[in-house]
This record gives structure tokens, sequence and C-alpha cells, in this order.
């Protein structure tokens, strides 16, 4: 039998792990907050059951929030990251490949056994994930990439599935297809959708047996894939391993809007020393750096900026970013403007192994090395007690514009000043 | 990208493992008699390694309170907890009490399972008598420091 794909994913990931560390919470609504404590990005099941919506903006539901006792946590990414670590390489042992798809969800390819029953192991992932991490999981599997993403998307939806359902196993795959919209399918995006609904085409079963010549006029070789995908073919390869990023990106809204340029200059400091550590750890250098400025695009007089400089030498080196990027704020700058949002893009990376044209080095090798031990150093004092403990004078002392996270959790499993209690009373 | 793992020997604890090598004299310490197997000196020790079978559901907690004292768990000791192990009569548990990780031994008493303290002090809990116990891990190591040092 042919192999089987998986879509693994966790059930309300931010608020699972918040719940997880948090014994008080256990039973309890939570609901996560985005960046800024702008709005809902998760909710716990009891949260979802009290009918708070996904992406509602806290300050409308604040007072629904409070009356209902449900407990607010602004996104902890520490938390996050490290669970996600952990979840992953829990799973691999279970599968013959895994792609991590993104911080709570996998893809795994495992072959069909002789009877074609794969619920017992999914079930048995499934528990094991929840004894041992605290983190429910919803599985599904299916011939193809697309529809095991569909698949879980039918595991989750009614609980009478426990959290796991095999599409391949289905006699028939088309009332599984009718009811799924178009709009939910893995790689159709809004226009796409827009262009089916035009045609009467309104689920996916619809789609996956309309002509594929139209079809292909419209979406091209990606449309036929999809199709094909539909069809349980299976043509979208596991990617295995993350890809080298060709490109790093550190933006953030600010918790109030700056109209001071010494401000927006530490905000933008402060993104790259970000981003430089994120590089280092990436083993990477960037050649171009580009720094962007926004103002609200809900408030009249939108502006928006960016300027771009190439840097002489491929570099990680946060003084040497640095360099480059604190001119252009002066470019970007408008005076009078609210700016609520900057960032940083780093481009046209490249590996560290690579070689670097020594004749333009401003630096020798011995201080070349000397450097690089410094931001070592620094990187490892700033895991170790906590980013910010060594910081950039660029950055500015105790901005004010800083993220809000008003109601951030501790980081209970990467800090040793965060542990969580364990009480002998 | 996630961060990577980091070599520290606690503070950092991740899913993959980072040995830190401390060189390990092969023979014990024998006063005044020096063993020729000195002079070759074995691979090393990872504390990670002695201390954690299943990094991924491996957590670290801080003790507060003294009814475990008995059983050599002090307040301010950090707790290694392993989630992925089922607990067993005899093991020392962190269980869900009340909304809060609570430290005690499992153990088998009249055919019932209870949850003692290792203090005199503290009376045992019956689990077939306080509702909704969820055992959140097995403690699997205590690491306990004396005092001032270096």
């Amino acid at each position: 039998m042919a192999d089987a794909l998986a879509l693994i994913d966790a059930n309300n990931f931010y608020a699972s792990c918040e719940q997880a560390f948090d014994p008080a919470l256990i039973g309890r609504p939570v609901v996560v907050l985005s960046n800024n404590d702008g709005c809902v990005v998760s909710r716990s099941s009891e949260a979802r059951r009290l009918g708070i919506g996904m992406g509602k903006p806290y300050f409308q539901i604040a007072e629904q929030l409070a009356r209902h006792g449900v407990v607010v946590r602004s996104s902890n990414y520490a938390l996050y990251g490290d669970m996600s670590q952990r979840l992953m390489s829990s799973l691999e042992p279970f599968v013959a490949e895994l792609e991590v798809y993104s911080i709570d969800e996998a893809f795994a390819r495992l072959p069909r056994p002789r009877h074609g029953e794969l619920r017992r192991w999914a079930t048995e992932l499934r528990s094991r994930i929840r004894h041992n991490l605290g983190i429910p999981i919803a599985i599904g599997l299916a011939p193809s990439k697309v529809l095991a993403k569909l698949a879980n998307r039918i595991a989750k939806g009614d609980h009478r599935h426990a959290g796991v359902f095999d599409l391949g196993l289905e006699p028939s795959h088309d009332p599984w297809l009718e009811q799924t919209p178009v709009e939910e399918l893995w790689g159709v995006g809004r226009q796409l959708s827009r262009w089916c609904r035009l045609r009467g085409i309104s689920n996916a079963r619809q789609l996956r047996d309309m002509a594929s010549g139209e079809l292909r006029a419209k979406a091209g070789v990606v449309g036929l894939r999809l199709q094909l995908e539909l069809q349980g073919v299976s043509c979208l390869p596991l990617e295995e391993g993350p890809s080298a990023k060709r490109e790093t990106c550190v933006s953030r809204s600010f918790s109030r809007t700056i109209s001071d340029e010494l401000e927006l200059r530490q905000a933008v400091a402060s993104y790259v020393v970000r981003a430089a550590e994120k590089l280092r750890r990436q083993r990477q250098r960037s050649r171009r750096l580009t720094v962007f400025a926004r103002t609200s695009p809900f408030s009249p007089g939108f502006y928006s900026q960016a300027a771009s400089a190439a840097l002489p030498l491929a570099s990680n080196d946060t003084a040497m970013l640095l360099r480059a990027a604190l001119p252009l704020v002066a470019l970007i700058y408008k005076p009078h403007k609210h700016f609520a949002k900057a960032g940083v893009l780093l481009q046209e990376l490249q590996g560290e192994e690579q070689l670097q044209h020594h004749l333009l080095a401003p630096l020798s090798d011995e201080q070349q090395q000397r450097r690089e031990t410094l931001l070592r150093n620094i990187d490892e004092l700033n895991r170790r007690y906590g980013s910010g403990t060594v910081q950039w004078a660029a950055c500015g002392l105790q901005p004010s514009w800083m993220m809000r996270r008003g109601q951030l959790s501790r980081a209970a499993t990467t800090r040793l000043g965060d542990l969580p209690t364990a009480w002998a009373r | 990208m996630l961060p990577r793992s980091y070599g520290l020997l606690i503070g950092a604890l991740r899913a993959e493992r980072t040995p830190l090598r401390l060189p390990l004299a092969s023979s014990t310490v024998a006063a005044g008699f020096p063993s020729p197997a000195d002079d070759y000196i074995d691979v090393g020790i990872d504390l990670n390694e002695v201390l954690i079978r299943h990094p991924s559901s491996t957590f670290f907690l801080r003790v507060s309170g003294d009814s475990m004292v008995e059983a050599g768990i002090q307040d301010g000791d950090l707790l290694v907890v392993d989630r992925s192990l089922d607990a067993r009569p005899g093991q020392v548990v962190v269980a869900v009490l009340d909304g809060a990780f609570t430290l005690k031994r499992l153990a088998h008493h009249q055919g019932r399972l209870r949850l003692e303290a290792a203090n005199s002090a503290y009376p045992p809990l019956e689990l077939h008598q306080c509702g909704d116990v969820q055992i959140w891990g097995v403690a699997i190591h205590v690491i306990h420091s004396l005092g001032r040092h270096g």
C-alpha cells in the first residue's frame, strides 16, 4: 500500500503551553494575545466554548473576558519555542520522515501497514504527547499533504473523532470534500477562492472534479498540483530540515506611536540587535540591509518609507550592521509623523563558511576572531540571563515604546529563575 | 528557526543533549598510592546524560517547603522531573492538587493509593478522597546546593 501522509498539529498551542505550566489554569478559559497585546491569537477549548472569537481586538472584548473570568496572557515566545522543539523531537521516533511546517504543526510520512489501519498508531502517539508534554494534538491521515491537512481539520472539528481522522480508510472521499469550503483548503488563497466561487465551485469536491485545463489557465502548475493532491495523488514532497533562509526580518508595532527621531533610532537599533542575533544563530551573514517605518494605515496622512544599504562585506556583527542601519533612519524619518511600526530586513544572506574577500576586510584576522568571541559571549550572556542582559547603547535604556506584554507568563522551561514551583507543603 | 541548544549545564535544558565534558580520572581516589591508570584520562562525564534520560519530556522545578525533607528534598532544591514515566508506588511525584504543583510520594496503603509527605508533620492524602488529582510527572533527581561555593 502507498505511504500515508499525516498532518500533526497542536490544539490551541499557545494556550495549551500556558496551561501545561500553570496548573491553576487547567480547566479554565485562557486566551493568549498577539504582540503588543493586540488581539486574541489562541484560545483554550474552555474559552472557545464561551464563544470568544479568534482575532478579536483585546480592547473590544476585555470586559467580556473579565465577566467570564477568562485568564489573559501575553505571547510568551520563549516558552512556546521551547515546547515546539520538544514537541517536534517527540514526534520523530514515531514517523519515518518529518517536515516541521510551523511552530505547532508538522507533516509526516509513514508506511501504511498491510491491513491499512493507522488509527491505533495515531491514538498512541496522541496520548504519548499528551502524557509527556501536556499538549493535546490532532492527527489527520490521507494519501497527500492537501488531504492530510483537510483530514486534520475534520479530526479537530468533531470531538467524536477523538483527535484522529484517517481519510485514507474512508470508502469515498466525496462527502468529506463536499463539506470543505474551497477557502479552507491548504494552498487556496483569497484570489483563487474568489475565482472558484465565481464559477460556482464552492467546495473541495467540485474543485477536484473541475476541468483541469481551466484550472491550469488560472493557476498554472500550482493549480494542477492542488487538483492532483485532492485526487489523492501525492505530488508535494516532504521538505525535511529547515531550508537556509535568504532573508531575516525583525519588525514590531510600538506600544504607542513615536514621533521623535532619537526614539525611532533606538527602536531600529534594537531590531538590528535582534536580527544580528538571529543571523549568528543561523550561522549566516548579510550583504544588504533595509530599514523601514510606517505610521498607522488607519489614521489620516499615512506615511511609509524604506531605505536600504549594501554592506562593504557580508557581516553578522551587530556593530557593523548598526553602523549601516542608523544613518538610514535619518533618511526615512519625517517630523510630525506618528510612527506605529518599524523594522529591519537583512538580505542577501550567505553561510558563515563562505569565504570572504579579505583584501577589503577592515579588520585583521586576529581582530576579527576577537570580535566573534565577544559577540558569542554577549549572545551567551543574553541567553543565559535573559535577553537585554548585555545591551547596545544605541538601543537606549528602558525604552517606553517597547512591545507591551503586560500579562506575560514565565519562561518556565528555559530560564532558571523562572522555574515553576513544586510545593512541598 | 528556533534557538539552538546551548552548552550550559542546567540553564537551558533542551530537547537536544549538549555534552559538557568534565575530565574523569578512571580510578578511585586513593591517598598516597597513584595508579598508573590515572595517566589515561577517560572521555568525561556529561551531567545532562547522567540526569536526563528523556530530554524532550524532562523539566526542572524549584522546591518550596519542607514536607519532603525525609526523602532528601529540601526547600530551594532543584527538581528534575520526567513526564514520560508512568508513576509507580514508592516514587516521588509532582501532582496537580488544588491548582498547584505539589510534591508527594505515591504509596500503596491498605490496598489503596495515596500521596504521602516525607515529614511526619504532614498527613497523607487518600487519593479516593481528594477527587481530581493528576500526576504531572515523576521526580527523578534532586539537585541540592551545599551553600556558597565557587
